[in-house]
């Protein structure tokens, strides 16, 4: 398996812990840890196997750093790109947004070429839209540390199992 | 629908992005500012930092083309009048108040910008009802088959305030050229916006609405925004249809300076709000895309520390206002009749009744100017004009465009009043304000801002507006239809108030009214609409002046001041006492309450040394108050006993005609009055 590239904000909490958790799944080796804020075009598109950390913010907003990216990602061929994604929402305190983040990334992600994986149950969850629902099940690992925190762990290695087998 | 990406970090032209990072500078730098003027105790104890609207206000001022649009920006919007094109030194004048401050020389509150002569419109403190004004002024544009739009800016909590439906309602009824911008930092003060509505994003809760576009965009990203305002602008102008811009913010620092954030949010909120600072983001974003260099960007920075430096220092020692001038622009310029130069008249001819009165006079002003409207509830459909027909066959002869029924929103209609007079001074609006006058309740909050609108624009803008309500009792109509009003309005200043009883006088006043500039309430009483005894022939173009009574019957012994319904029954009983008694009374018909006649009533005083004091209205805080307090200060040596008033008790109004009866005067009542007082 080519190395995976594991994109997310250093100066994140929580989104960070997750991705400690995430290396931890995997062999010594196999993930590489970058800084979305301060990464480049070149060394995002070096990689063939992602994992991007993408919370939710405020009414369903990419955080800043995403946001900033955006105007590189919009522009790259991400054909044969394999990229799953995590984040975290607050399906109480945002319901009609929960893990919105998720969805509006993958959106992207797909219109340029990429095959994004991991998708995972809605089971489980109670809230009124997401926009990373796909029929019954979300485009990516949304974790709810604000109101579901105990299964976070078990949600994590559940999905880095499942995601492990489309890494090529 | 998709927002077209016209601008973005890769492809806007650099002299463009230069230009916006300068703005964003110039009004953070002062938005961070303010707080030392009140610190140092200059003045600005009003500022409510925009920090985190950056992306959207920026946008709004430049989609706005002050040549075109009209632009209501709120209280949070410094950085918006800064991108429409106030500049540094205007903003600082504003805030600290002085004579030199476009928006309002000094009186209004600080943070309350903007600029008349840019059509940057003066708004409230009353946070959204500014939303009617647009929807008026967008009407005028619609009207006059103008290019522009309307631009309303507001925060999300103050779309919860019910007249934010209405303009919302109206525009997209109407299908004006307005776009409602909602400002959505998550808090009204302290209140989180899940107290305000159940829906997060406010602007979903019209999705019902038809001919009503809904944007959503961040408002703290400058390209989002930019492409969100430009949209919207487009589809306005394209489909002559209103949207919404929502656009997600965040409030950066306290509501106010008279807040503290810290004691309802905590360090992780605080936290994540500065991490997304648009201008830090903004900058960053320059300088990754290459776009301009950190170097370049300090260039700006430090233009911008000296743009601020000058500014400061000219709007410090600018002029303070002049405390002689508070009693300036308290009303706008009244018309002066030239022929009928006292209001009164010999003409002999066809009686009309006072409803008939005023059909004939609005029709006759509707032909003489062009730039009359009229509107209000149950106001035109086919042979039926206006409940009590005064504006019967209006709409037959003027069209749908001039003469049109309002939706049962008082508010709505007086806003739109005000707003639609924004567009030009020519412009004449006549409004019945509610079918009933105890029905105007609702509109209050418009009556209040349209009060002290010309005065607070320091002269610059004057509501040319009318009211007509049907006022008063005698119909056995009870609360909400028999009500008089004017006792609680005359504690207002700005708004001319006049009651006539007879035709001619109401034909006069009217013609005054529609003729002046600045805002008449116009008092109908509503039982003498066909009374025989208040039909009287009329001169040809016949005009009232404000402020001159008329004396409907002289006398000697004693001063009757009275005004609408009870001028004929005080005319009755003087008539009957002279006749009975050789009793000499003097009826005093005001007309105007405000102005208020004071030479002719204190002339009758000082003849007759008595006076009763006449209205339906309740005595206590009634108008006869101010009369009576007026004659004591003025006419105090002249009198010859104590100034006594006939009105209705303090009690709400009743039914049944016993219970009428029982509140109102009637000449019964006023014949044993002016007995008690002839012999006191």
């Amino acid at each position: 398996m080519k190395k995976i590239g594991l994109f997310y904000s250093f100066r994140s909490n929580k989104t960070a812990k997750v991705a400690e958790k995430i290396v931890k799944e995997f062999n010594d080796g196999d993930v590489e840890i970058i800084d979305i804020e301060i990464t480049t075009e070149d060394i995002f598109i070096s990689f063939d196997n992602y994992i991007l950390g993408v919370p939710t913010w405020f009414d369903g907003e990419l955080p800043n750093y995403w946001d900033e990216f955006l105007p590189t990602i919009e522009e790259l061929d991400l054909t044969d790109k394999i990229i799953a994604i995590y984040g975290l929402g607050d399906q109480k305190g945002y319901p009609e947004n929960f893990g919105d983040a998720i969805g509006i990334m993958a959106s992207l992600l797909e219109k340029r070429g990429a095959t994004v994986v991991g998708f995972t149950s809605i089971k489980g969850y109670k809230f009124e839209n997401s926009q990373a629902v796909r029929g019954d099940q979300f485009c990516g690992l949304v974790l709810d540390q604000e109101n579901q925190g105990r299964l976070t762990n078990q949600r994590v290695t559940e999905w880095v199992t499942e995601i492990k087998g489309y890494f090529r | 629908m998709v927002i077209p990406k016209k601008h973005s970090i890769k492809t806007t032209d650099k002299k463009i992005l230069e230009k916006w990072y300068h703005l964003l500078k110039l009004g953070r730098t002062i938005d961070d500012k303010a707080p030392n003027y009140l610190k140092q105790a200059i003045g600005w104890s009003y500022h409510a930092p925009y920090a985190g609207h950056d992306g959207i206000q920026l946008a709004i001022g430049q989609v706005f083309d002050k040549k075109h649009d009209h632009l209501f920006p709120y209280y949070r919007d410094m950085l918006t009048n800064l991108s429409a094109g106030l500049t540094a030194e205007e903003l600082i004048l504003n805030g600290i108040s002085k004579a030199d401050d476009v928006a309002s020389g000094g009186r209004h509150m600080s943070n309350h910008f903007g600029k008349p002569e840019f059509n940057i419109h003066n708004v409230s403190s009353a946070t959204g009802n500014h939303t009617l004004h647009a929807a008026g002024v967008a009407r005028a544009i619609k009207y006059y088959r103008a290019k522009g739009v309307a631009i309303s800016s507001q925060g999300e909590s103050s779309v919860s305030e019910g007249y934010v439906y209405e303009a919302i309602n109206g525009a997209s009824r109407e299908k004006l050229p307005v776009i409602f911008v909602i400002q959505d930092n998550g808090y009204g003060i302290s209140v989180p916006k899940k107290d305000q509505t159940a829906n997060r994003k406010v602007a979903n809760n019209f999705k019902g609405f038809k001919n009503l576009r809904i944007i959503h965009c961040n408002g703290k990203d400058v390209f989002e925004s930019m492409n969100a305002m430009l949209e919207a602008k487009r589809h306005v102008l394209e489909n002559g249809e209103p949207v919404i811009v929502q656009a997600n913010c965040v409030r950066m620092h306290s509501h106010s300076n008279s807040d503290r954030h810290e004691l309802y949010r905590n360090e992780s909120e605080l936290g994540y709000v500065s991490e997304y600072d648009p201008l830090n983001k903004f900058r960053r974003m320059l300088i990754r895309y290459k776009r301009l260099t950190a170097e370049e960007l300090d260039v700006i920075d430090d233009k911008v520390k000296g743009v601020v430096k000058r500014a400061h220092k000219k709007a410090i020692s600018a002029a303070d206002p002049d405390p002689k001038s508070i009693t300036n622009f308290v009303f706008a310029e009244e018309h002066t009749p030239k022929v009928f130069i006292d209001g009164l008249h010999d003409h002999k001819g066809e009686k009309f009744k006072l409803v008939e009165a005023l059909n004939k006079t609005l029709k006759e002003e509707f032909r003489d100017n062009p730039d009359t409207f009229i509107w209000g509830q149950d106001m035109a459909n086919k042979d039926k004009g206006g409940i009590f027909n005064v504006s019967k066959g209006m709409q037959q002869e003027f069209g749908e465009e001039r003469v049109f029924n309002a939706p049962i929103a008082e508010d709505y209609i007086l806003g739109t009043a005000n707003g639609m007079s924004r567009y030009d001074d020519k412009i004449r609006i006549v409004v019945e304000g509610a079918e009933f006058a105890d029905y105007f309740w609702p509109a209050m909050e418009q009556y209040v801002d349209t009060s002290h609108d010309f005065w607070r624009s320091n002269g610059k803008f004057s509501p040319n507006i009318t009211i007509r309500l049907a006022s008063g009792g005698y119909i056995g109509g009870g609360m909400y239809h028999s009500q008089n009003i004017e006792g609680a309005l005359t504690a207002l200043p700005g708004v001319r108030i006049v009651y006539p009883s007879y035709a001619d006088d109401a034909a006069g006043l009217l013609r005054t009214s529609m003729r002046s500039k600045g805002l008449t309430l116009f008092l109908e009483p509503k039982a003498l609409y066909n009374a025989p005894v208040a039909a009287t022939s009329i001169p040809d173009d016949f005009e009232v002046p404000f402020g001159k009574a008329r004396i409907r019957k002289s006398g000697n012994d004693l001063t009757i001041l009275t005004y609408g319904n009870t001028t004929h029954m005080c005319v009755d009983v003087a008539l009957k006492l002279e006749e009975e008694a050789s009793v000499s009374i003097e009826v005093i018909d005001l007309r105007s309450l405000i102005p208020l006649d004071r030479g002719t009533i204190l002339k009758s005083v000082k003849k007759t040394g008595k006076v009763l004091i006449v209205h339906e209205d309740n005595v206590f805080s009634g108008f006869g108050a101010e009369l009576s307090a007026t004659i004591m200060e003025d006419g105090f040596e002249y009198l010859d006993g104590p100034v006594r008033r006939l009105g209705a008790p303090f009690t709400p109004i009743g039914f049944n005609r016993i219970l009428e009866k029982a509140t109102l005067p009637n000449t019964d009542k006023i014949y044993e009055e002016v007995k008690k007082l002839i012999a006191y």
